[in-house]
């Protein structure tokens, strides 16, 4: 452990010597305390914080991102160009402890200046949110300084699945000599079995029951947030509908209803209202549809019921907890490729690797439409090429590996004021940390142990 | 010759000639502009940050505001509003001469992102407000700025004002006239307009009146004059006017830029004007009610010359769109003397029925009736018939309430003259017309589109009958005063406030 500490110390003496330290800390403080001077809100309180939480974490993650991949690829590949490292492998040290070390002292180096503009932001938010009014405290500890779970109504997936493919046997069986697209025709079965659960004709009410499960102790006697979105068949003059949500049971347990509210579709509405559930948890939701058009509730997001689950703090923590697992593997790769190139071919080498999986949006869509050729919208079909056998399922794995970092979303859910698990953490770390930096680091560390650092030396 | 000398000759050559290249621009950007030499125009009244950005990121600056642009549709899919401000700000200052791109981002705050926000209590719409308003500024208080002469812009800015506050599309849309007319309080002292004295400001609250108008709304008190005086009298309270005013204002700057406007974009800026001089005809009075804490309003009939003219010319300019207009000019004047007459107004119904007859004899009146030619019909028996018509059908809630209004008024006149059952009739008239009106609207839409209480409608008329300055000759006044059984009229009259109360804070 010593000689990984000695290296880490080593590690942390050149970013003091380089004043990398220095000047990452001023950046960051620069960041946190410059941005709520230049950034325009949208005039409240909440929107503030939020664009605020979410430009200064992101500014920081930036920072902080390039600034590790930067030292991470200098620190290793330098001390092989200038031979410095020559006279460090040459102590009773292993390779692989000299490039642990390193990384060590990196994210060492990275836990500190995430500390240091972590709490600074989170001073500053608090500092704000003291000056507010006490209405737009609440506003604000209410919906975004929390840390909110969320329960959603059952999707019937398997059950839909499954009367899909009934429907589909029992449609094949009476047409058995059919020349019919069969996935196209299941696809059909499936959306019109989906509407059966998703459409509220004008005068019915949609009706959600949603478990609780374990939450219900923490929301007893507490508010919780209803977020509803539906989809309308039809247009209004004045582009929102009429609704009248109903919390509870009658006679089971007690009954809310808000007035008639006007509201527009495709968007996302949330109502405090009363945790009005049963002694199972089970918490009965409706909404009244008081339209003469049909309105519709997607079974993914139509309906969620958001619950405090924790306080803003550890939430915060844990948010800067995956920030930190980011960070681990941009040190990761800046050192595995400082492994085996010099300090700018690393460098280039990292930020390419970095530019691909920031944009890795290209290679979703061609997954999603199974082909490089795009879909052509006035044809109403997607084109083929030849390379598509290659390059589809080489897109498909290399999204896999990148999904395994981009998965978590910690500055949205903080901005939103959704909370980070302790699951997710783990998860970032197990997915981060351990199998994809792992994995990187096992090759960088193979690398560098086999590389004969006698031959390369800066011109 | 030292280095140090030499340095610094050659600090004050590079100063001297950055001075003159500065005062050189200046009458190289005119002259290109004046003889065409450049597609882009160069930016005007930006902060140094903008205009070096602009100059720096060259060919970049398109590509930057697209990405921008797409993560701004992103975040709009998932409802995540608290950045929108600040990307249509950066995606409008990196594009600041692309006029589209203000209009979108302006509209698409102003119309698809408000409407996406809740009440926050009955008939309270703080959010929407406030995102409708974003709207108006950054075409207003930016896109003005770096393009004072483009005209789209004014017509747009006088269209959110026409449509988005004044026209009832909204459910929000009395809200946003509440809030707007709040605002505009802050501007006249919570009184009548006045916008001499925002002219000539003499004290210290003029002053800064005048300033909060000219530096916060951007609105030139001379100038809103002069439109006031053009097409007026306004109620500079009420969007309406304030469509007017940004839309002559793109009507002047296309006189001053002739070379570079087209004429379709005149026409639209003149429509805009005509359409909102008919909405302040049917509405464009302003009264308290200090019952319900709210203001109402009432049809301005002092505008209808002005309103006719304004429909007569815009049907000379567009000869294109010639038939529409006078068809609409026909509706207005059927309008005009029917709510002249139920304002009980009668000399000036049978002048306006007289010009709608000469007009278009060979119009017929009354909508679905083929024999209603104006020769066929009296003045009475037209009134009589429209206000059958009102009764069964729609009229929309601003003519219904007007209508009502005028019936009442006729009422209380009726009972001043003792003729009580004429009275009665009117008053049984107009009650029963708010009954068919409110009995044919959905339970749930009363809030946003029903009439107010009869009850209140009927006070309000009432307190202005008995009000010294409207309009009532004393006698009436005193007469109806006795016939109402209320204590007699004070000798001193109050100070002119009819401000509408500040029901609501502005956010």
């Amino acid at each position: 452990m010593q000689p990984l500490l000695a290296i880490a110390w080593l590690t942390w003496k050149a970013a003091f010597r380089f004043r990398l330290f220095l000047v990452v800390s001023v950046l960051l403080l620069g960041a946190v305390v410059g941005l709520p001077l230049l950034i325009k809100d949208d005039g409240t309180a909440r929107g503030f914080t939020q664009i605020l939480l979410a430009y200064t974490l992101s500014t920081i993650t930036a920072l902080l991102g390039l600034s590790t991949l930067w030292l991470a690829c200098g620190t290793l590949a330098r001390d092989i160009e200038e031979c410095t490292v020559q006279v460090v492998a040459i102590k009773p040290i292993a390779r692989w402890q000299i490039w642990l070390g390193k990384w060590l002292g990196i994210l060492s180096l990275n836990a500190a200046l995430l500390t240091l503009s972590g709490a600074s932001v989170y001073s500053l938010l608090q500092w704000r949110a003291t000056r507010l009014p006490a209405e737009q405290q609440k506003i604000l500890r209410d919906e975004v300084l929390v840390a909110r779970g969320s329960v959603k109504p059952p999707s019937f997936d398997k059950e839909i699945q499954a009367e899909t493919d009934q429907l589909l046997r029992e449609r094949l069986q009476k047409n058995p000599d059919t020349r019919a697209n069969i996935p196209e025709a299941r696809k059909q079965i499936l959306e019109q079995i989906k509407a059966r659960f998703q459409i509220t004709p004008p005068g019915y009410a949609h009706i959600w029951e949603v478990d609780l499960g374990s939450a219900k102790d923490l929301v007893r006697g507490q508010p919780i947030y209803l977020r509803l979105k539906f989809n309308a068949a039809d247009k209004s003059p004045s582009g929102t509908f009429d609704g009248r949500l109903l919390v509870g049971v009658p006679r089971k347990t007690p009954l809310w209803q808000s007035d008639v509210r006007s509201l527009a579709q495709d968007t996302f509405h949330e109502f405090e209202v009363p945790a009005n559930f049963d002694e199972n948890g089970l918490l009965t939701v409706a909404f009244g549809n008081a339209n003469n058009t049909v309105l519709l509730f997607p079974l993914e997001d139509g309906l969620e019921v958001l619950y405090r689950q924790g306080g803003f703090g550890l939430n915060f923590a844990r948010g800067m907890g995956i920030i930190f697992c980011w960070m681990a593997l941009l040190a990761t790769l800046g050192l595995a490729a400082a492994s085996f190139l010099s300090f700018p071919v690393a460098a280039f080498l990292s930020l390419g690797v970095l530019t691909l999986a920031l944009s890795s949006g290209t290679m979703s869509n061609a997954v999603a439409e199974g082909t490089l050729m795009g879909y052509n919208s006035e044809a109403g079909r997607t084109g083929h090429s030849a390379v598509d056998v290659v390059a589809i399922p080489v897109f498909r794995g290399v999204l896999e590996v990148i999904n395994l970092a981009k998965d978590f979303s910690p500055i949205d859910s903080l901005s939103t004021g959704r909370s980070v698990t302790w699951a997710e953490l783990g998860r970032a770390f197990g997915q981060i940390v351990l199998l994809l930096g792992g994995g990187i680091g096992l090759v960088g560390i193979i690398l560098f142990s086999r590389r004969e650092l006698a031959t390369a030396q800066a011109q | 010759m030292s280095g140090k000398l030499k340095s610094l000759l050659l600090l004050a050559l590079i100063g001297a000639l950055l001075a003159g290249a500065g005062v050189v621009q200046q009458s190289l950007n005119r002259d290109r502009d004046l003889l065409g030499l450049t597609r882009v125009q160069p930016l005007e009244n930006a902060p140094p940050v903008l205009a070096f950005t602009t100059v720096a990121l060259g060919g970049f600056r398109g590509l930057i505001s697209n990405a921008l642009w797409m993560r701004a549709t992103d975040l709009q899919d998932e409802d995540k509003f608290f950045e929108m401000a600040q990307l249509a700000d950066w995606i409008t200052k990196l594009e600041p001469h692309f006029v589209q791109v203000w209009l979108v981002q302006a509209w698409n705050m102003a119309y698809n992102i408000s409407v996406k926000f809740k009440e926050s209590s009955p008939g309270q719409y703080p959010d929407r407000w406030r995102w409708v308003k974003a709207g108006i500024e950054l075409l207003r208080d930016d896109g003005l700025r770096y393009n004072p002469n483009e005209t789209l812009i004014y017509r747009e800015l006088a269209w959110f004002f026409q449509h988005k506050l004044g026209q009832n599309l909204d459910d929000a849309s009395m809200y946003y006239k509440q809030q707007w007319a709040n605002d505009m309080a802050k501007v006249f002292a919570k009184k009548q307009p006045n916008l001499d004295e925002l002219i000539h400001p003499q004290t210290a609250d003029e002053i800064e009146r005048a300033r909060l108008l000219r530096e916060t709304y951007k609105m030139d008190p001379q100038f809103m004059k002069a439109v006031d005086e053009r097409y007026g009298p306004l109620e500079w309270r009420l969007p309406e006017a304030h469509a007017i005013y940004w839309a002559a204002q793109g009507l002047k700057k296309a006189a001053e830029n002739p070379t570079k406007i087209k004429e379709e974009d005149l026409i639209t800026l003149r429509r805009v004007i005509y359409q909102s001089m008919l909405l302040s005809f049917q509405r464009g009075r302003l009264v308290t009610n200090p019952f319900a804490q709210a203001f109402e309003f009432g049809p301005n009939l002092e505008i209808i010359p002005k309103v006719s003219f304004a429909y007569e010319q815009a049907a000379k300019e567009d000869e294109k769109n010639r038939d529409h207009i006078l068809r609409a000019h026909r509706n207005f004047l059927r309008d005009a003397v029917y709510f002249l007459y139920v304002h009980n107004r009668l000399a000036d119904a049978a002048q306006w029925f007289k010009y709608l007859a000469t007009q278009y004899p060979d119009k017929t009146l009354l909508d679905g009736k083929t024999n209603s030619l104006p020769a066929n019909l009296t003045l009475d028996k037209y009134a009589v018939a429209r206000v059958q018509d009102d009764a069964s059908n729609k009229g929309g809630r601003d003519r219904t309430e007007a209508i009502i209004e005028g019936l009442l008024v006729n009422s209380y006149r009726s009972m001043v003259l003792a003729e009580d059952s004429a009275a009665a009739g009117y008053k049984l008239l107009a009650r029963q017309l708010w009954l068919s009106y409110q009995s044919d609207i959905p339970t749930e839409r009363l809030g946003a589109i029903g009439l107010r209480p009869f009850e209140e409608i009927d006070q309000e008329v009432r307190k202005r009958m008995l009000d010294s300055r409207g309009g009532e000759p004393p006698e009436v006044r005193a007469l109806l005063r006795t016939k109402l059984g209320e204590p007699p009229e004070a000798t001193a009259p109050a100070a002119a406030t009819n401000a509408p109360p500040e029901k609501v804070p502005s956010q």
